[in-house]
């Protein structure tokens, strides 16, 4: 550090630092005099809303599978690049299909990528906006949808008129159209 | 002027009078009756303003970062601070294994001592003072120095590299910038002609221009000079390098959790308010009211506390808004910006003000409007420019892309 | 301490007047609030002033590589985000132009867009991120958080378009994955129109104030040559003077049809090559990226926003490098494909790397405070580094 400063820098710098630093307290001032910006999350949000429903159709939160339209295809377990997915389902001929006895999702080894989703042939499993998934225990992060062995759903050509399964399908078939299509325009 | 006693003038008169019993010497009387103030001192004045301040400086900070502070515990988040206390004493007390025991202990203990022993000769109204030393304002000086010696304990025997930096670097701060702050008291002490701190405020006058600030250019300076001074006495920003935490974790408290953690902090809070008594005192005219109210003294002591209790607090929000808004100076930097700008300016002020008072004996009122009127166009200016801010980067809520209301869908 | 190799060196100068000292040698990290991630540095110093400072990396390593190599083509895409996280973007842009060059597949006009939006988007995001930190590093708290605040409405922005906020997955090999939602370049124009002077205070608050200016100024001084040889990329290179940008001088994308400056340090304050010439050039980097998208924005084409490629994507055997710019300068991306659809290789090239290299070099007569601004000045990320 040079001993010899011109006196014409000395009070340059001395200048220069009030004048920055005041432009900096002016900038911080006007911050204080402002509102902050701050939503509080979870119990004093404005109007009593619900973070999740303001969250877009395709925020890719917790993993669900709708079972009444789930093919049993396969698909996402294959895709599923960290196999969280495990499902099993064995021929039956007797109730006319395959037939689920476990569709189990690992949620603690998820990393929310949505492979799984884009594959799906009904849109069954997609992501949520959930997202409040903490708990106390790794066990419970294991999401089991197979209650009690399930028959996996064939997908009508003529079109779903079953009008409990009818929503549902829509609602997948929604999903699935938000992904990007080769032949759009 | 009626003579306005201190509380150790009040207790020698009562015992005086006779009305301590008989069979004790009297020393005793007035050593328990001064502990007695100190005490209503420290625990209903120091401790809570250190304390308040942390609730200040959080709520402040949150502002000026577009954000809330704490808002959850009491109203507007007022008991903060008192949650945060009691969760400090109820932490685990950790001494590192390979610490020098007793320093590492008695570090806090002694940078307390340098904080709260200033307050015994801090006047907060005409006879609120526990004690009207005729040095006041040099022993105030020399006790605040004392935490020097207790942030190089908290160094030295934290047996870590980087409290021990912590520790030099605050120590070599502290003990230079005690020479700019003494060279701005002295113009002042001058003017004054005693060193006693309610003499000082009695020498000034209510009114802004019988200030200290605007007495002559000299004083104006040394204002600024001081404040500057005092900051970096007090570890804070820009001068918070012995508290780096980007640098040094948390400098020569890394070590310290729970209780002694919360004494090191409180100190330094607490001298921000010891800062602004001390320029309030020499530049803005203390506690004095544009009233004489002789005869309405419990009125005329409130009124009092109530001006001077403002005008220091002013210099904590300040103090905080400074520290919220600049970077920090590097160790070189520092004392480069001590010896080769502070104390220079700080002995022209001296010299300077030595020499009006020769050629003006009783001051220029024409200089002290005028150096009224500059500050008061440099605040006028200052709001403008905040107004210019506030105009071109819109911030408001329903321009953020994320509102609830806006984007609310219906479940499904 | 562990500190097997580096030895603690006694000095003792023998000469008349000497003194005898120590080194003293510290270790900064891997758990220290300024280091970028999980990184260590083993410092030898003088008191303030350091002999060296030798970087120590591995602590955030997960083997991404070799992941690459058991999950396929497809399900490599959202490892990728993870190994620049602040960038992620550009890491998915990276390996799905070395999957489509090996595969031979041409992407939709509209894709290349999108893709381009989504990139400069995402360098404003890091760039926000790494002009806050550095502040923070520097001692100035606030204007981190407002950089912050920026970034979520950015945030935001992604979470529409892709779902995700951090480690976005949003492009596929072919295109990307998602179309731009309704209403989703209006709020990008809108975001943009209030970010631009924002910047501007930011500028004001921090950048030209005279105790940061003061810090950064002649720290780290690295000549053209000098950054050259260490194999600095991107920021840290364009500070130096030297006026190299991928998307320029090696274009890929659409960039040839984009019209922007490229910012290069000129040592205006202080030093060419200084701390200083490389946050500015971030700086400006911000406000050219706003100009990119507003460009991109207006000559948006309509069409497909990906081609069709086979889930099981086999492409054939051959190797490939292409090199993007990302926000920590030119990111390099080396796949080899053996024929089946799990990639045979994967090596991945980046700034941060080149950059921690070269601290030791840098680091000598240098002041403890010192070491913190070159490390937020050089913008290292340890995900990056360690991969």
């Amino acid at each position: 550090m040079t001993i010899a400063m011109g006196f014409g820098i000395y009070l340059r710098n001395i200048k220069d630092a009030l004048a920055t630093i005041a432009d900096g307290m002016a900038v911080t001032a006007s911050h204080m005099i402002r509102k902050p910006v701050t939503l509080e999350y979870p119990d004093r949000l404005p109007d009593g809303v619900r973070v999740q429903d303001t969250l877009p159709f395709r925020y890719r939160g917790i993993l669900e599978v709708d079972l009444e339209i789930c093919t049993a295809c396969l698909a996402c377990e294959r895709a599923c690049p960290i196999d969280c997915i495990v499902i099993e389902a064995e021929k039956d001929k007797a109730a006319g299909g395959l037939v689920m006895t476990r569709f189990d999702i690992d949620m603690g080894k998820c990393m929310y990528c949505g492979l799984c989703s884009e594959p799906c042939p009904t849109g069954s499993i997609h992501h949520t906006p959930e997202f409040e998934g903490a708990d106390y225990s790794l066990e419970s992060l294991v999401r089991r949808f197979v209650k009690a062995p399930t028959l996996a759903y064939k997908p009508k050509k003529s079109g779903e008129d079953d009008p409990v399964i009818k929503p549902i399908l829509d609602r997948g078939m929604r999903y699935l159209a938000e992904f990007a299509d080769p032949d759009a325009k | 002027m009626t003579e306005y006693p201190s509380m150790e003038s009040l207790v020698r008169g009562l015992i005086d009078s006779g009305a301590a019993p008989a069979g004790v010497p009297a020393w005793i009387h007035q050593l328990l009756a001064m502990l007695i103030f100190g005490g209503i001192v420290v625990f209903g004045f120091v401790l809570p303003i250190a304390g308040i301040t942390t609730w200040v400086e959080r709520r402040v900070m949150g502002r000026i970062q577009s954000r809330i502070g704490p808002n959850r515990v009491g109203p507007l988040g007022f008991l903060q601070w008192l949650a945060d206390g009691v969760k400090n004493m109820l932490k685990e007390d950790i001494v590192p294994s390979a610490a020098d025991g007793p320093l590492f202990r008695a570090a806090p203990y002694v940078v307390m001592t340098g904080f709260v022993g200033s307050f015994a000769a801090i006047p907060f109204g005409g006879s609120l003072i526990i004690a009207d030393v005729n040095v006041g304002i040099l022993y105030v000086t020399a006790v605040t120095a004392l935490v020097v010696v207790g942030i190089l304990m908290a160094g030295w025997a934290s047996n870590n590299k980087w409290s021990l930096l912590g520790g030099i670097r605050s120590a070599a701060q502290i003990v230079s910038y005690e020479i700019p702050a003494g060279l701005s008291i002295f113009p002042i002490v001058m003017l004054a002609g005693t060193l006693s701190m309610q003499g000082i405020i009695r020498a000034q006058g209510a009114a802004p221009w019988a200030w200290y600030l605007f007495d002559n250019p000299f004083t104006f300076v040394a204002f600024f000079v001081l404040f500057v001074s005092a900051l970096a006495e007090g570890n804070r920003t820009p001068f918070d390098l012995p508290e780096a935490e980007s640098e040094l974790v948390a400098g020569f408290a890394t070590e310290y959790s729970g209780m002694r953690n919360l004494l090191f902090f409180m100190a330094e809070w607490g001298n921000l308010y010891v800062i602004g008594a001390i320029a309030t005192t020499l530049f803005l005219g203390g506690w004095q009211i544009p009233w004489a109210l002789d005869d309405h003294p419990v009125l005329r002591n409130a009124l009092q506390f109530g001006v001077f209790f403002t005008k220091s607090y002013a210099f904590v929000v300040l103090a905080i808004w400074l520290r919220w808004t600049l970077p920090r100076i590097r160790v070189d930097q520092m004392m480069e910006m001590c010896w080769k700008y502070l104390v220079p300016i700080a002995l022209v002020n001296f010299l300077g003000t030595a020499t009006w008072m020769v050629l003006f004996p009783d001051g220029v009122a024409p200089v002290r409007w005028l150096l009224l009127l500059v500050a008061v166009v440099a605040i006028a200016a200052f709001v403008r420019r905040v107004a210019f801010h506030i105009r071109y980067a819109r911030l408001e809520r329903r321009h953020l892309s994320f509102n609830p209301l806006a984007t609310a869908r219906s479940p499904g | 301490m562990g500190l097997t190799g580096f030895e603690v060196e006694v000095q003792r100068e023998t000469e008349d007047g000497g003194f005898v000292t120590e080194d003293m040698t510290l270790s900064m990290g891997p758990q220290h609030p300024s280091t970028h991630g999980v990184l260590r540095f083993v410092v030898r110093a003088d008191g303030e002033v350091m002999k060296e400072a030798i970087p120590d990396i591995g602590y955030l390593h997960r083997s991404i590589e070799k992941i690459a190599e058991k999950v396929g083509w497809h399900g490599f895409i959202p490892y990728t985000d993870r190994v620049d996280y602040v960038a992620a973007m550009f890491c998915n842009h990276g390996w799905t132009m070395a999957a489509e060059k090996l595969g031979g597949i041409e992407i939709p006009k509209r894709a290349e867009y999108c893709r381009v939006i989504a990139d400069e988007l995402c360098r404003i995001h890091s760039h926000l991120l790494s002009v806050g930190t550095m502040a923070m590093d520097i001692g100035a708290f606030t204007p981190f958080t407002h950089a912050i605040r920026e970034r979520e409405y950015l945030n935001d922005l992604f979470e529409e378009l892709c779902g995700a906020r951090l480690t976005f997955h949003y492009m596929r090999i072919g295109g990307v994955g998602w179309d731009l939602p309704p209403g989703w370049t209006d709020k990008v124009i809108h975001f943009l129109d209030r970010f631009e002077p924002i910047v501007d205070e930011y500028d004001r608050l921090i950048s030209f104030n005279k105790i940061y200016v003061e810090r950064l100024v002649n720290v780290a001084v690295i000549s053209e040559e000098e950054a050259i040889d260490y194999n600095l990329v991107g920021p840290n290179l364009r500070g130096s003077g030297v006026s190299y940008d991928v998307r320029r001088d090696d274009p890929y994308s659409i960039y040839p049809e984009l019209e922007f400056d490229v910012p290069i340090g000129r040592g205006e304050v202080g030093t060419l090559g200084d701390c200083f010439d490389r946050y500015i050039v971030r700086m400006r980097e911000m406000r050219e990226s706003c100009r990119i998208i507003r460009q991109c924005l207006r000559q948006l084409p309509d069409g497909p926003v990906i081609a069709r490629v086979p889930r099981a994507f086999k492409p054939p055997a051959g190797d490939c490098y292409v090199r993007l710019e990302s926000a920590r300068g030119d990111m390099g991306w080396y796949v080899v494909s053996d024929g089946t659809a799990f990639p045979y290789r994967c090596k991945i090239r980046t700034g941060s790397f080149a950059a921690i290299s070269m601290t030791q070099h840098v680091s000598r007569d240098l002041m403890l405070a010192d070491l913190i601004a070159v490390i937020a000045s050089f913008d290292l990320v340890a995900p990056e580094i360690d991969r």
